[in-house]
């Protein structure tokens, strides 16, 4: 039978109920758009949870002492040679930090916190959330830099401001505990984030100098290209051989295990979605072909094959699912680019903080995803349709000219 | 009249037995049958008579239970329902007691499109469409859809339809019986005429006596055997049988 006579007759059906078909368009319309804004908002909330993980302190991959991340102390520390990055082929990194981190406690006249005190050398940063953060007063000068950064919230739990001095304890290199004053030069703001209650920066070379030590307990890399981790991870366990050698997957397991779920959830809402309206799909064919019985047995009896039966109630479905698709696929698209200016989540920003994301959330659409949605919907449309054709096709053409 | 070539259809020893849950219902018994080319056979009898099974039989719709059916000296039995499905599409053209056009199309399309199924070619088929509707005077309605029609005029759309395609053989199974007896006068002429114009086989069923007249052969079945087969003499107005 020829396509064209196929279509026309598909596409007539399609006319002939517009109410019903109308209906379950626009319940096609719907779900696919749902499942792409959805979609698009989970990949948003990817992008902020696998920036986040990158920017803050962790990067790409992070060299670390063994049992650094079980126990963090000055002693879990390592020389860095001079030519460390000769191991690795050049133009893979956009950045690197090395850095000095201890646990510590801060203390003002109006309270005590511990934190993370951490010896950067300020132009390095870059790599991190600290490139371009927020600042009120100055940022550190260089590494020998002996003031420090405190972020905003923990300023103002600890109720001091640029230019004061706070006292911070730690451990020496030799188990001692060492205390020095440090003056404020600014204080950071990482848009209310959970960081800035945890970090102090000051100069690497300062803070080695108090702990009385060379080495450094983290070197951190930003790669141009996420697809290269395996290739400079191997590299960098070959060189720093008896270190660990870690990504950000690894080093940040919550956010990697929040990108799996991510990806389940969108899969399951477009299974659900799609499942419900699936059954529906067929429904509304097994009611448009059921009706039509006697015009597809004439049609038969007239000496159309029963595989050309089938080919146009698939067809049929198929172009349901596809003005469908297209319009839910738009639909949802403009609802992306209406949202553009993101979600404010900043009403439960607490708890979502927490979770690594942003207070503003942006729906993200990638093309793949749209291209698979879209795919996927097809083949559930032409799924939907074999059962109704296989029932119609079964009625011999005497039988169905008789109904 | 003997001869595969010259008959474009004939049954030997057909018998077709529905079986039914209570007693296995003989609707043709042994019947032998031959039509030659060319010739405008009625099939009359009463309701339950067996006319629209062997209609049915003859058309490749239905598979005979004892016998064989021969159409245009090809056997039917045996061959499988696609073999079935394009015998019926090039060779026989069908007109049914509803008319069972198709809604969504209009008239023309609803000629045309067995040409598409046939494949022939678009320039071809717009031709040979445009053929049938004038033989059936329909031009002016080409454009209407079924339900836009009256019963008579949606019958002359069958009836294009089933002569489009150039068919050996022209089933139709009460083609009146929708009609009012105006129409169907004009429906039998028309057929009358493209037997005689174009030498179309034409084989129908029918109790109606209207339709009688125009055949040149009647076979009157009961209870599924021919019981009397009489040639009519041309242009016979009028007949006294009921
Ligand atoms: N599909 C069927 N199932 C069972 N019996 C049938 C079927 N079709 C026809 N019959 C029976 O076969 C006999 C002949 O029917 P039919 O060929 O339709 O007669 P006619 O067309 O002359 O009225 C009748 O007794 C009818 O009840
Ligand atoms: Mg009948």
């Amino acid at each position: 039978m020829p396509l064209k006579l196929l279509l026309q007759l598909s596409g007539r059906n399609i006319l002939r109920h517009r109410r019903r078909n109308g209906m379950m368009l626009a319940a096609l319309v719907v779900a696919v758009a749902s499942v792409v804004l959805m979609n698009g908002l989970i990949r948003g909330m990817q992008r902020d949870m696998a920036d986040m993980a990158v920017d803050n302190l962790v990067g790409h991959v992070k060299v670390l002492a063994p049992g650094y991340r079980d126990d963090p102390g000055v002693q879990r520390s390592f020389a860095l040679a001079a030519d460390w990055r000769s191991a690795l082929a050049p133009g893979l990194l956009e950045g690197w930090a090395a850095r000095l981190q201890v646990p510590a406690v801060v203390i003002s006249e109006r309270g005590t916190r511990g934190v993370r005190l951490v010896g950067v050398h300020p132009v390095r940063e870059a790599v991190s959330f600290l490139g371009d953060v927020e600042m009120a007063g100055e940022f550190l000068q260089d590494a020998g830099d002996g003031r420090i950064l405190v972020g905003r919230a923990l300023a103002e739990q600890l109720e001091t401001a640029v230019g004061r001095r706070l006292v911070i304890i730690t451990e020496g290199v030799d188990g001692r505990s060492r205390e020095a004053g440090f003056r404020i030069a600014g204080l950071y703001d990482a848009d209310g984030t959970a960081l800035e209650r945890a970090f102090v920066f000051t100069g690497v070379e300062a803070l080695q100098k108090m702990l009385g030590t060379e080495a450094v307990t983290e070197l951190s890399m930003r790669l141009h290209e996420e697809s290269q981790l395996p290739q400079v991870k191997a590299a960098l366990a070959a060189s720093f051989a008896g270190l660990d050698v870690l990504d950000w997957r690894e080093l940040q397991p919550q956010a990697a295990a929040m990108f799996v779920y991510a990806d389940a959830a969108i899969f399951i809402w477009f299974l659900v979605m799609m499942g419900a309206l699936a059954f529906g799909l067929m429904n509304t064919l097994i009611t448009s072909i059921m009706e039509r019985v006697r015009e597809l047995g004439m049609l038969r009896a007239l000496g159309l094959r029963g595989r050309s039966v089938v080919a146009q109630v698939v067809l049929e479905s198929s172009l349901l699912m596809l003005i469908g698709v297209a319009a839910g696929v738009v639909l949802g698209w403009l609802l992306a680019q209406a949202l553009g200016e993101g979600i404010d989540l900043s009403l439960w920003a607490e708890g979502v903080e927490s979770f690594g994301m942003r207070a503003v959330l942006r729906p993200i659409l990638l093309v793949e995803d749209v291209v698979l949605i879209a795919a996927l919907s097809l083949v559930l449309g032409v799924a939907a349709s074999l059962y109704p054709a296989w029932r119609v096709v079964r009625i011999k053409p005497l039988e169905a000219l008789g109904r | 009249m003997s001869g595969e070539e010259q008959s474009v259809v004939r049954c030997v020893g057909v018998s077709r037995i529905y079986e039914q849950a209570a007693a296995p219902v003989r609707a043709l018994r042994n019947l032998d049958f031959e039509m030659a080319r060319g010739d405008f056979v009625s099939l009359v009898g009463p309701s339950g008579s067996g006319k629209s099974t062997l209609l049915n039989l003859i058309g490749g719709l239905d598979q005979a239970t004892e016998g064989e059916v021969f159409v245009d000296g090809v056997a039917l039995t045996g061959l499988n329902q696609t073999r079935l499905a394009d015998m019926r599409l090039h060779k026989i053209g069908f007109v049914f007691q509803s008319y069972n056009l198709i809604p969504v199309l209009s008239a023309r399309e609803n000629v045309e499109f067995i040409l598409q199924l046939q494949g022939v070619r678009s320039a071809v088929r717009t031709q040979r469409t445009s053929e049938a509707l004038a033989a059936l005077a329909i031009e002016a309605l080409a454009h209407r859809r079924p339900a836009e029609l009256s019963g008579g005029q949606q019958q002359r759309v069958a009836i294009a339809r089933a002569i489009v395609t150039n068919p050996v053989l022209l089933l139709a199974d009460e083609p009146s019986a929708n009609l009012d007896s105006a129409a169907t006068g004009e429906l039998l002429k028309l057929l009358r005429r493209l037997n005689d114009e174009r030498g179309l086989s034409i084989l129908t069923a029918t109790h109606d006596p209207l339709v009688m007249r125009y055949a040149k052969r009647r076979m009157r079945l009961r209870d599924g055997a021919i019981v009397k087969d009489s040639a009519l003499s041309p242009g016979t107005a009028t007949d006294p049988m009921p």
